[in-house]
């Protein structure tokens, strides 16, 4: 063979991966031999500034079968997290809205009640509680999509908007912020905020067809409740004064689809954002409703439909005020939760795992505003502290 | 043609015992893989992970040319090459990497895992500033893949992965020298 060998013959050769022809010419062939020893000596240079990538594994893993637990842990909290965002990202966001509005209800002050008039019960948030769901009892219900359809056309039949919040509006300081939302915009004492966003307020009112809401909970297998007839035609107003939230550090934009597809799919927003701490500030929204609308009897069947047994929804609804509680249906196996003292008051601390895109929460209710920190990183206790220096 | 059967948690069927064989089989390999290009053990348990349920949500078709360990490996290293290009400032790579265990080496080692520290931050920028597609085949081949295993992972010819490397090879030393003489500089 007098043909010399190419370059990329030359390396393949410097691996053993040459065949056995040409082998047998680069053995006797001095010309390709020393042009093989100029290449040798790159790819030795290439490889000892690589060689971290053949050393022997540092610190030990996780053996292969712990770590198939925690794959299987895993798929589990995603499933219950994207059943979550199915559920209130979907048309039924706003129902979700309305839903837990209604469903949470929100009491009376004796005299705005008295201001309402006798005809209508006047709910405010004055408290948060969290309830544990189990939403793999939704999936039916999410996943089907003729289901799923009806039940977004039931949504948008009921309700009328009176007034749409628009896009969110960046303030230039808490001051102004406060200015165009109408209450005090609180910023915790010597932290400098990345944006201040506006969002106006909204207003809507709900009228449910029953028979056609029953109609749906019997198709999605659930023939055994039964909505009230005092649903049937029962205007619910709904308003949710302007709300304000405070960006701290880098935040995914709160618009984009985005950060909910890397929450989903890339599994390490915690790591993308670990600095991204948002503090939300909302005027409680309020909510008015006849009088004869069983606002723990909806509660009860809201929460059996999304996995309880009756008689732990008849238990949980005993515990709760519905008319002055906010309560916050939480994925059973995504998180945790837990009371703190925070601002002076009791507030509810829900964490994600921290193995997988770690995230927490922290809510309270104080003189009428809901407040809420949340944040893809891990340092809860660095929500507590903010939430204490605030003003 | 057919596809890696998808597990549910606990599920113990014939299809889950599938992916999970493949999972225990790989699961040591990718994981050292990520460790080495990351240096850090969380990280690369993260991506580890984030790898299997790739291959969980979107299995490759079984078929010729079907590869699980292949597939894996590329996206493992893609996943790898990403977080790395991700340490943006050098004390974000140096605390990954465990600065902590360098600065408790003996008295007479620092000097010398310092510039082995060094030159690998700088490694590790040259891989995430050259050609993707170079820097997976210098990833695969340094981590002592064989070319039919490379050439599998990455849809290429056996015969091509050696002009192929040699050509990654000249790109990351070009691309590494820029980077010292910056530093120095």
């Amino acid at each position: 063979m007098k043909k010399h060998l190419n370059d990329g013959d030359l390396r393949a050769a410097l691996d053993g991966e040459l065949d056995e022809t040409g082998l047998h010419h680069l053995e006797s062939c001095p010309v390709c031999q020393e042009r093989q020893n100029l290449i040798r000596a790159q790819v030795q240079q290439a490889a000892r500034r690589l060689s971290f990538l053949s050393a022997p594994a540092g610190p030990t893993g996780p053996a292969a079968q712990i770590a198939l637990t925690h794959f299987n842990q895993r798929i589990k909290n995603r499933k219950d997290i994207s059943m979550f965002r199915k559920l209130f990202a979907s048309p039924l966001v706003q129902a979700g809205l309305v839903i837990v509005l209604i469903l949470v209800g929100v009491l009376s002050v004796p005299s705005t009640r008295a201001l309402a008039g006798k005809f209508l019960n006047l709910f405010r948030v004055q408290q948060v509680v969290v309830v544990p769901v189990d939403f793999t009892g939704m999936q039916q219900l999410t996943g089907n999509q003729t289901l799923g359809k009806q039940v977004s056309d039931l949504i948008s039949s009921s309700i009328t908007t009176q007034q749409k919040p628009g896009n969110p509006v960046t303030a230039a300081d808490a001051a102004s912020a406060s200015q165009q939302a109408g209450f005090n915009v609180r910023v915790p004492q010597g932290m400098m905020p990345a944006r201040i966003s506006v969002e106006g307020a909204a207003a809507f009112t709900i009228k449910v067809d029953a028979t056609k809401a029953q109609a749906l909970l019997n198709e999605s297998g659930r023939s055994d409740l039964v909505l009230p007839s005092s649903i049937n035609g029962a205007d619910v107003s709904v308003n949710i004064p302007a709300s304000v939230t405070v960006s701290f550090g880098t935040c995914p934009d709160p618009v984009a689809q985005d950060s909910a597809k890397s929450l989903n799919g890339n599994g390490s927003a915690g790591r993308q954002y670990p600095d991204c701490v948002i503090l939300a500030e909302l005027p409680t929204p309020t909510v008015s409703a006849p009088p004869e609308l069983n606002i723990a009897q909806l509660a009860q069947i809201g929460l059996e439909f999304t996995g309880m047994t009756s008689d732990q929804a008849a238990a949980f609804t005993q515990t709760v005020d519905w008319t002055s509680t906010l309560v916050i249906p939480l994925p059973k196996n995504a998180a945790t939760y837990q009371q703190v003292t925070v601002d002076g008051v009791t507030g509810t601390l829900i964490q994600r795992p921290a193995d997988d895109a770690p995230q927490y929460a922290l809510l309270w209710v104080k003189n009428g505003i809901i407040y809420a920190i949340s944040s893809l990183g891990t340092n809860s206790q660095q929500a507590l502290q903010m939430a204490n220096s605030l003003p | 043609m057919k596809t890696i059967p998808r597990p549910g948690p606990a599920d113990s069927t014939p299809a889950a015992r599938s992916f999970e064989q493949i999972f225990l089989e790989h699961w040591d390999a990718i994981y050292r893989l990520l460790v080495r290009m990351t240096g850090d053990p969380a990280e690369a348990e993260d991506l580890a992970l984030e790898t299997f349920f790739r291959l969980h949500r979107h299995p490759p078709q079984e078929g010729e040319g079907y590869n699980p360990g292949g597939w894996l490996y590329r996206v493992a290293t893609n996943l790898g090459l990403r977080s790395i290009r991700s340490f943006k400032r050098r004390e974000q790579y140096e605390l990954r990497a465990g600065k902590d265990v360098l600065e408790a080496a003996p008295e007479n080692r620092p000097a010398v895992l310092f510039e082995k520290k060094e030159q690998d931050w700088l490694a590790h920028q040259a891989l995430a500033k050259m050609n993707s597609r170079r820097a997976e085949l210098l990833v695969l081949r340094n981590s002592g893949m064989a070319y039919k295993d490379i050439a599998e992972a990455l849809g290429l010819s056996p015969a091509s992965i050696g002009p192929l490397l040699l050509r990654a090879e000249r790109e990351f030393e070009k691309v590494y020298r820029a980077l010292d003489q910056k530093e120095e500089a």
